[in-house]
């Protein structure tokens, strides 16, 4: 009956990870109850509302739908991981500023999707944002002033690069 | 000039929730903690003939199980003003999802095997899923224990009509004039009905309890609207002593009305006192979707106009489908039918509003408080009556509308804003009566525009609040308050008020998290009421401790209290300044004392009043849509929409604009996609694959939201509550500009393709 533990090697916010589970351990549940890291919000279990979005090898996912052991090998990014030494992201800073979140409750796996978008395009319009952030939802902030942050943290960070 | 009021300055939770360090309700994890899980009825209406648990008990990881045999309270139901709901099914289950029992195990997996080896022997009941069922001859009574209840004392007009042995819980009545003698003497009558679909207010997170049952003590973390009430409801269910509850709420994520008052938090006391052990219980979204939910209204309005569009006369008759138990339905349906005529100058009004029990998930608060219900149906109304008498629907509301100052009834505030002018401006920024150049221009899509108008009554009426501000001897600030951080920024536009009054910079003042342990009462974060009426008791707190701090430096300074002025953190005296800091040190000496302000606040009574109270202040929602219908697909897309309110005074402009857009998210949710489908009694889009909530690609196109500052709020500053008025105006507004489109009028949202494409197809038929 007992299944072996897979064990895993992996980067968690930028750190090496060694760790065990069991083969139908929910990412989530690994993130959330193994790793301690609670910002990884749980809401619809099915990949509908974004709450839970990590991004792994850079890309935005549901981790609620998706096993702990597919990590192994992988780059795995949680919001914790997201604020560098030199102080918050761009992203966070322009939720901050732009009021694009309210609760708190989707806002880390918000500003992870955003973060997938600018790595895939710096410079989206309006439309592409709404395209792309189609798969997130938010309940409280009507989405516009969503859309004016990742706007100004685009616009910052292009700035930055130049 | 202001130092932190007006100021869009940081949220005080702002770095918290960015970086996901935010602890909410369901991150709380303490030592020793178990997992909850609920069975739940899969039966609509059913006795309960025998429960046996001993083969879920037996299950390694199970430490406790709950069912009404081991259930051991001094009072096993609950309920804001009808104690009908028990912690667990007593004699009866009354919808799909009632809770049954519940397991506490070592972990959320064993406690799921557990709760389905509780063996329930059940005798069915016919069940009775629509409102209209509930009230026929035949129907049995849902509740047949007849619970306890505590009813409200109304003043001028209104009263409390008791049904006894009917599924009829609550029936709000209102009357001024003689309605029936003036539509004898219109020139014209109009009647209608309409209909408006139950909603789910799917908060994020949903409902999460962690109690810690000790000794005779309990604490509890609850991202809960109503910590003060639910602590009430706990000792009183317990038998305990006030102060041996602790309530204590992190952030919520989200709740727009679904945690007000008590929910899953007894169940969690009692399996903790069960278990002896930490136990949480965190729902699933299905068990989301079956605790509360937006009750469905049908409406009926019939109203009597003279030629020239002057309304005289109003009648109109709610209904509430207020599901399996009444949670916080009387109030909504007080509200709603209150709220019922509308911010017109009718002399002649009378209204009838019920709520029924029914054998469907229970109704109760929702953003807007039975005011969408109601508004949809008296703004869809004013449209069909503006293009009957061919007079413009927007001339019709100036016509008609109250003056700012004038009285919506007897006994209450007046009107506080100016509706017309608000109304005007609103109308210029839709571009209303200019005409479009392409208004059908894609072939079968037609485009139209629509306007509504709606208020409602502030909240908070019958609300005690209480706040502490401490100065400390360094000269920073902590506010201690019981409004709960649910996402609207309270804490934040709170904390700029004490430092508006202490003259200090916002970064100065700290705002401790809420523990009904040190933080003072309040009666609960709901209607829009924390900024106005947790804000005057702020505001009252900070300046008893200003005048502390002023007797201080009297003191010090050697000089009259009239020559005493508090600037951008100094204390000024004359020609002599010293710092807060610098004067309660050389007050106290170094390192010793704080000042402690205390405030409160509570509207008076007021017999004359008809739901007994006045008003904190006149919520207002105005909406202006533009939508394009594809006759073909029924399909309707909303491709402008400004929203208009009046804030009173933004104490934070940012936010407000937040509290606006999202809020009006809400109402076009409400308008176009969101309804709870039922089929036999079992709801069947319990979850966000078949329930749509709007999302980035529903906000319209172009979309404005502007929010006046008429100062003439109760709160801080002339501030009014604001975040529920987006949403009364949300549905009238569409589907007027659906009716101006294409000529079809429909009668009930959402608008789904399905209803406007059949409307569409009769109309050309």
């Amino acid at each position: 009956m007992n299944e072996p533990m897979i064990p895993l090697r992996f980067r968690l916010n930028g750190q090496e990870c060694r760790a065990e589970v069991d083969g139908a351990d929910l990412l989530i549940d690994f993130i959330r109850d193994r790793l301690g890291l609670t910002g990884t919000k749980r809401s619809c279990d099915m990949e509908i509302c974004g709450a839970c979005t990590v991004l792994l090898d850079g890309k935005a996912i549901s981790s609620c739908s998706v096993f702990a052991f597919e990590v192994d090998g992988r780059d795995l990014l949680t919001i914790e991981g997201l604020a560098g030494r030199e102080g918050l992201h761009p992203l966070q800073q322009a939720f901050i500023d732009c009021g694009g979140f309210q609760c708190g409750f989707c806002t880390p796996g918000m500003i992870l999707l955003a973060k997938s978008l600018l790595d895939e395009n710096p410079d989206p319009t309006v439309e592409e944002i709404r395209e792309y952030m189609d798969a997130n939802i938010c309940r409280c902030t009507g989405y516009q002033m969503i859309i004016e942050s990742i706007q100004q943290a685009a616009k910052r960070m292009n700035r930055e690069r130049t | 000039m202001a130092i932190a009021v007006g100021q869009s300055v940081p949220r005080v939770d702002a770095t918290e929730k960015v970086t996901g360090r935010a602890l909410y309700a369901s991150d709380v994890r303490l030592p020793g903690m178990v997992h909850a899980k609920i069975l739940r009825s899969p039966l609509s209406h059913a006795r309960l003939r025998r429960i046996d648990a001993s083969k879920a008990a037996a299950i390694p990881g199970v430490v406790a199980v709950l069912t009404r045999d081991n259930l051991d309270v001094s009072s096993p139901y609950y309920g804001a003003y009808i104690k009908d709901q028990p912690v667990v099914a007593l004699e009866k289950v009354r919808y799909v999802g009632d809770i049954v029992a519940a397991v506490a195990a070592t972990d959320e997996k064993v406690a799921e095997r557990a709760v389905h080896q509780i063996e329930v022997d059940y005798e069915e009941l016919p069940g009775i899923f629509n409102v209209e069922a509930a009230l026929s001859e035949s129907a049995v009574i849902i509740h047949d224990e007849n619970p306890a209840r505590k009813d409200p004392k109304y003043g001028y007009g209104a009263n409390l009509i008791r049904h006894d042995s009917s599924n009829i819980f609550y029936h709000f009545h209102y009357e001024r004039g003689d309605a029936e003698r003036a539509f004898n003497e219109s020139d014209h009558i109009f009647e209608e009905t309409y209909h408006l679909s139950s909603a789910q207010h799917y908060p994020l997170e949903s409902h999460v309890s962690v109690a810690d049952y000790q000794g005779e003590q309990v604490t509890i973390w609850s991202g809960s609207q109503t910590p003060f009430p639910l602590r009430q409801e706990i000792a009183r269910m317990f038998g305990l002593p006030l102060s041996r509850v602790r309530v204590m709420v992190p952030y919520i994520g989200g709740g727009y009305g679904a945690k007000s008052g008590i929910k899953y938090e007894a169940l969690a006391v009692a399996l903790s006192r069960l278990a002896k052990k930490p136990v949480r219980l965190s729902l699933t979204a299905d068990e989301t979707f079956k605790t509360l939910c937006d009750p469905s209204a049908k409406v009926t309005i019939k109203t009597g106009v003279q030629k020239d569009g002057t309304f005289v006369a109003r009648h109109c008759e709610v209904y509430l489908n207020g599901g399996a138990y009444a949670n916080s339905g009387p109030t909504v349906t007080e509200r709603a039918g209150y709220r019922a005529h509308g911010p017109y100058r009718i002399p002649h009004v009378k209204t009838n509003c019920y709520c029924v029990y029914t054998n469907t998930v229970p109704g109760g608060a929702f953003r807007g408080f039975g005011g969408p219900q109601v508004s949809f149906a008296y703004e869809s109304h004013l449209d069909m009556i503006a293009h009957h008498l061919k007079i413009d629907p927007v001339e019709l509301r100036l016509k008609n509308l109250l003056d700012r100052g004038e009285l919506y009834t007897a006994g209450n505030i007046p009107i506080d804003c100016d509706l017309r002018s608000e109304l005007k401006l609103l109308a210029e920024k839709i571009g209303w009566g200019k005409p479009e150049a392409e208004r059908n221009s894609k072939a079968g899509v037609k485009r139209g525009k629509g306007i509504a108008c709606a208020v409602k009554d502030g909240g908070g009426v019958n609300k005690e609040a209480n706040a502490t501000v401490k100065i400390l001897i360094d000269g920073s600030v902590i506010l201690f308050l019981g409004a709960a951080e649910i996402g609207q920024g309270v804490r934040t536009a709170l904390m700029q008020v004490a430092a508006e009054e202490l003259s200090v910079q916002p970064g100065r003042v700290q705002v401790a998290p809420l523990d009904s342990a040190y933080t003072p009462f309040d009666r609960g974060t709901h209607a829009s009421s924390a900024i106005t009426v947790m804000g005057k008791a702020v505001q009252a707190a900070a300046q008893d401790a200003r005048a502390k701090l002023v007797v201080m430096a009297v003191e010090v300074f050697q000089a009259p209290s009239a020559a005493i002025r508090l600037d951008g953190g100094k204390i000024f005296a004359g020609e002599h300044s010293a710092s807060i800091d610098e004067v309660m040190r050389r007050y106290f000496g170094d390192l010793e004392g704080e000042i402690i302000g205390n405030g409160r606040f509570k509207v008076s009574r007021r017999d004359d009043a008809p739901l007994g109270y006045p008003a904190t202040f006149w919520e207002n929602g105005l909406a202006a849509a533009e939508v394009e219908v594809d006759e073909m697909t029924g399909m309707v897309k909303v491709v402008n929409y400004v929203s208009l309110t009046d804030a009173g005074k933004m104490i934070n402009p940012l936010h407000c604009r937040g509290q606006e857009e999202g809020s009006v998210l809400f109402g076009i949710g409400h308008a176009l996609y969101e309804q709870l489908v039922y089929r036999d009694g079992q709801l069947i889009n319990p979850n966000l694959v078949d329930y749509h909530l709007p999302r980035f690609r529903d906000l319209p196109r172009s979309f404005h939201s502007i929010i006046v500052e008429e100062g003439g709020g109760t709160g801080p500053f002339g501030a009014k509550g604001i975040g529920e008025g987006g949403t009364l105006a949300a549905a009238a507004a569409i589907c007027n500009a659906v009716y101006d489109a294409t000529g079809v009028r429909l009668y009930a949202v959402p608008l789904t393709g399905q209803r406007i494409w059949a409307a569409c197809a009769q109309k050309t038929q």
